[in-house]
């Protein structure tokens, strides 16, 4: 969610239930100002909110010159002090999903995540359970980049290709159409496309690389695990995601506000195959 | 190449030059080339640019280098939208007409019907102070959760419509509950206590039993089960009869007698009676709507049996009321009954109020005294509470303290056979039950059923601190948060439950609190969601020679087998005699059996 939208979120996140409070988007709103500052970032958002037993974390992330490379993420939990939230570790990657605890809220706390011996998952077939250790910082970190890769959304044509390969975003959006917002092919994930340059092209008849360049939604599995509502007389759409409960992407129709946020414990549902309905 | 062009330099290079490149030729030159119009649309270069510059030095964009291409397409575009391509025009879109329309009818004033013959006073309403929407939405913000201010507007209206066209004595903001394709509002409410009666004298007047009620109490299923167990009968007496046939072995068709065929010995738990409403998890009654300009709904009372199943499934709401819930085990009704359990565990779970604003006492009569009797407070909880009027605002720090034992629920557990109070499966105890079931319809809702099963469920009374509730996998089930660090004489304490993710309570430092529920109606899970798994097969044939593998009997043995047939039966092989004798055996029982 971009910085100057953080004030008066209730008109537009509202339709989800979850909102910024005056306090928070105040502070939120000038110390993330000092933080682009600081960090010359061109621009500056919020990524929302993980829920902690104790604290609740609030991350943002800012770009020098690239929307999609160089992302540099931050969290706080108080949204006045704002720490560098590292890298995902190799460790930490791995040992993250397994790790099904809530958020504490204090970084530097190391949790023991237990993996059974049964686990196909891990990567090596293990003979006794065993125990690894993991910073909530580093799980922190794996959490918001999963999400961001996985979940983040930004509508068709928000972002611009340059010529010289550099994605900005496109000061002449001007909104998705009605129609257009209906379709998940509409919207499309906010990060380095994965599949082929020209796969994503073939995909549409009005293609136009410079807009058409990112991964649309509709190509994650299975059908259904993006809702999209059109709310409020055809004016908001709203998109969820069901892999990640919390992620929310708000966009009002033909006007260039959109964002997303995320609200949520981080914790992944992979239950949405049993929550859909049976495809007739 | 006469961007650099210089008069200076060319005057001193040569006076031909000049003469041919005269400026003011080469720009009309230039000029009817770029407005020379395309063949195929018409359009020409020297408009488009001149369209293109003047969007441009009107918006004034920043970097307009890097989207020049985008805003001349753009502009392109423009010029071929039409806008008149409608028979009809249209000014506003339809949709957005359309929510106008309805909220301007929302807010007409509510009808009479016998406009004169009532005080406005005496029609008995229900309260709606303590329904201020937006200022409630003033302390849901802070706490930050929050609907948009227009919804809030209309959903006092709604609510408003809703108890003058309902027999409502009490209402109240429940929350939202999202789906996959639209939203729930849901309002709970008391009925007024003749509205409660009505339903449970038809709740007793059945005279089939408890059971029966239960499936009569949800409408849409009531059609189904009868159908689907009569099906099933007509299959197994289809089954039993041929089985018969076979067996009577000599004039049927079947060369050989058949064992008999296998009885299904499952037999379904007994059917746990649902409580009458305005007991227990049908104390209230929920009204939901997904449009607020459109009308509400009520949803059904939950049964027992809705409610144990629900806690094995995990499926996301979709919207519409009247959608099939597909899934195992088999769910006995559409989503509007999955919703009224939802909420009905929801409320269960995390409806919570500050230590001390309500309080059992109020009924001191002989009721009270009976229950002093030492273990029955733990067993058989009250189930009514009342506002405390000596309440004493609970301070900020203790509502915000990470014990929790600030807190107390003030609905009633719900216990694993799916009633708040447990009901004895054994037919003894069941007529005193039912008589101060009965009783309880017409006094208020004290239920007090005796305990007289073997080992009855029991679950924490009423207004038990929420330090008590479980721990899931070490992580408390609450989380207390103070709304604002900066202005503290105004901060709220807000609690937000884990196990139903979207739950919350606020206070405020005076007596308001208020319970909300944001969310899409599902149970947060530690592990994933795993389905349960189908029960073992059961064994249909006994073990035994007929349905064994045996080696096909040699040339020789049936040779054998033949001429020891022949003149006069006697047994020879050691495994024919066995089946035989088996088979005669059979075949005298049966005739016995038929005599």
């Amino acid at each position: 969610m971009n910085l100057e939208s953080v004030l008066g979120t209730l008109e537009s996140l509202g339709y989800v239930g979850h909102t910024i409070s005056t306090e928070e988007g105040i502070i939120l709103h000038n110390s993330l100002m000092i933080l682009q500052n600081e960090n010359h970032f061109r621009n500056t958002f919020f990524w929302g909110r993980i829920f902690g037993v104790e604290k609740d974390y609030y991350i943002a992330f800012g770009y020098v010159k690239d929307v999609l490379k160089g992302r540099v993420f931050y969290y706080s939990i108080d949204c006045i002090n704002w720490g560098l939230l590292p890298n995902p570790t190799i460790h930490a990657k791995k040992v993250t999903p397994f790790c099904n605890t809530k958020f504490q809220g204090d970084p530097s706390l190391v949790i023991d995540v237990l993996i059974e011996k049964e686990e196909i998952s891990w990567d090596e077939p293990l003979k006794k359970a065993i125990m690894q250790r993991l910073k909530e910082e580093d799980r922190l970190s794996v959490t918001v980049h999963t999400i961001t890769y996985e979940a983040s959304v930004v509508p068709r044509g928000g972002l611009f290709m340059r010529p010289d390969g550099v994605a900005v975003e496109n000061l002449s959006f001007e909104g998705l159409t009605l129609l257009d917002s209906r379709e998940l092919s509409s919207y499309q994930h906010y990060r380095l496309p994965i599949q082929k340059w020209n796969t994503n092209l073939l995909t549409r008849d009005d293609y136009n690389y410079a807009t058409d360049f990112l991964d649309p939604l509709d190509i994650d599995i299975p059908e259904g695990c993006w809702p999209v509502q059109i709310l409020a007389g055809d004016t908001v759409a709203i998109v969820k995601s069901l892999y990640w409960p919390g992620l929310y992407f708000y966009h009002t129709v033909e006007t260039p506000k959109y964002g997303f946020i995320y609200f949520g414990t981080g914790k992944k549902c992979l239950d949405t195959t049993f929550m859909l309905l049976p495809s007739t | 190449m006469i961007y650099d062009y210089d008069i200076r330099e060319g005057e001193e290079e040569g006076e031909q030059e000049v003469a041919t490149l005269n400026p003011d030729k080469e720009y009309a030159h230039a000029k009817a080339f770029l407005q020379k119009a395309s063949s195929a649309t018409g359009e020409n270069l020297y408009d488009h640019l001149s369209d293109v510059l003047n969007k441009i030095l009107a918006e004034k964009p920043e970097n307009i280098i890097d989207f020049f291409e985008e805003y001349s397409r753009k502009v392109k575009e423009r010029r071929y939208r039409s806008a008149l391509d409608h028979l009809e025009d249209i000014y506003v879109p339809k949709q957005r007409y359309e929510l106008s329309t309805k909220t301007m009818a929302l807010f007409k004033p509510i009808k009479m019907e016998e406009p004169s013959t009532v005080d406005p006073g005496d029609l008995e309403l229900a309260d709606m102070s303590q329904n201020n929407m937006l200022l409630l939405l003033f302390y849901f913000e802070q706490a930050g959760l929050g609907i948009p201010r227009a919804q809030m507007f209309s959903l006092i209206v709604a609510m408003k419509k809703l108890i003058h066209s309902q027999p409502i004595a009490s209402i109240r903001f429940w929350g939202i509950i999202y789906g996959l394709y639209h939203n729930y509002y849901i309002v709970e409410t008391d009925l007024k206590e003749e509205e409660y009666m009505r339903r449970n004298e038809s709740f007793h007047a059945e005279p089939t039993g408890e059971g029966d009620e239960a499936v009569a109490e949800t409408a849409p299923t009531e059609v189904d089960i009868p159908h689907k167990i009569t099906g099933e009968d007509e299959i197994t007496m289809r089954l039993h009869q041929l089985a018969h046939e076979q067996q009577l072995g000599e004039d049927s068709k079947f060369p050989r007698v058949l064992p008999p065929l296998p009885l299904s010995l499952y037999e379904p738990d007994p059917k746990v009676p649902s409580e009458p409403s305005g007991v227990g998890v049908n104390s209230k009654v929920y009204y939901v709507t997904t449009d607020l300009t459109g009308t509400w709904e009520q949803l059904p009372d939950c049964t027992p049996e809705e409610i144990r199943i629900a806690r094995q499934i995990y499926k996301a709401f979709t919207g519409n009321l009247d959608q099939e819930i597909i899934t195992y085990p088999e769910f006995p009704g559409k989503e509007r009954n999955l919703l009224r359990v939802q909420i009905a565990r929801i409320s269960a779970g995390t409806h919570i109020s500050p230590l001390g604003y309500y309080t059992f006492g109020g009924e001191t009569g002989g009721e009270g005294e009976e229950e002093e009797g030492g273990d029955e407070e733990a067993e058989g909880p009250k189930t009514s509470y009342r506002v405390n009027p000596k309440y004493d605002p609970v301070p900020l720090k203790d509502l915000t303290d990470g014990s929790m034992s600030f807190w107390v629920h003030h609905v009633q557990y719900i216990l694993p056979q799916g009633r708040t109070s447990w009901w004895s499966p054994i037919p003894a105890p069941e007529e005193p039950d039912e008589a101060e079931a009965e009783d309880l319809a017409e006094e208020d809702e004290d239920e007090k059923p005796k305990m007289a099963g073997p080992e009855p469920e029991t679950g924490p009374p009423l207004l038990t601190p929420l330090s008590e509730d479980a721990q899931i996998e070490s992580i408390p089930a609450w989380s207390a948060r103070i709304s604002s660090s900066i202005i503290e004489e105004f901060a709220l304490g807000i609690v937000r439950s884990h196990l139903w993710p979207g739950a919350y309570c606020f206070a405020t430092q005076g007596k308001l609190f208020q319970n909300i529920y944001f969310g899409n109606g599902l149970k947060y899970i530690v592990t994933n969601f795993s389905p349960t798994p189908l029960p073992p097969i059961q064994q249909d044939y006994p073990q035994g020679p007929e349905i064994m593998e045996m080696f096909d009997p040699t040339g020789a043995e049936e040779e054998e087998w033949r001429i020891a047939h022949l003149p006069k039966p006697k047994p020879v092989g050691p495994e024919e005699g066995e089946e035989e004798e088996v088979e005669e055996e059979e075949e005298e029982d049966e005739d016995d059996d038929d005599d």
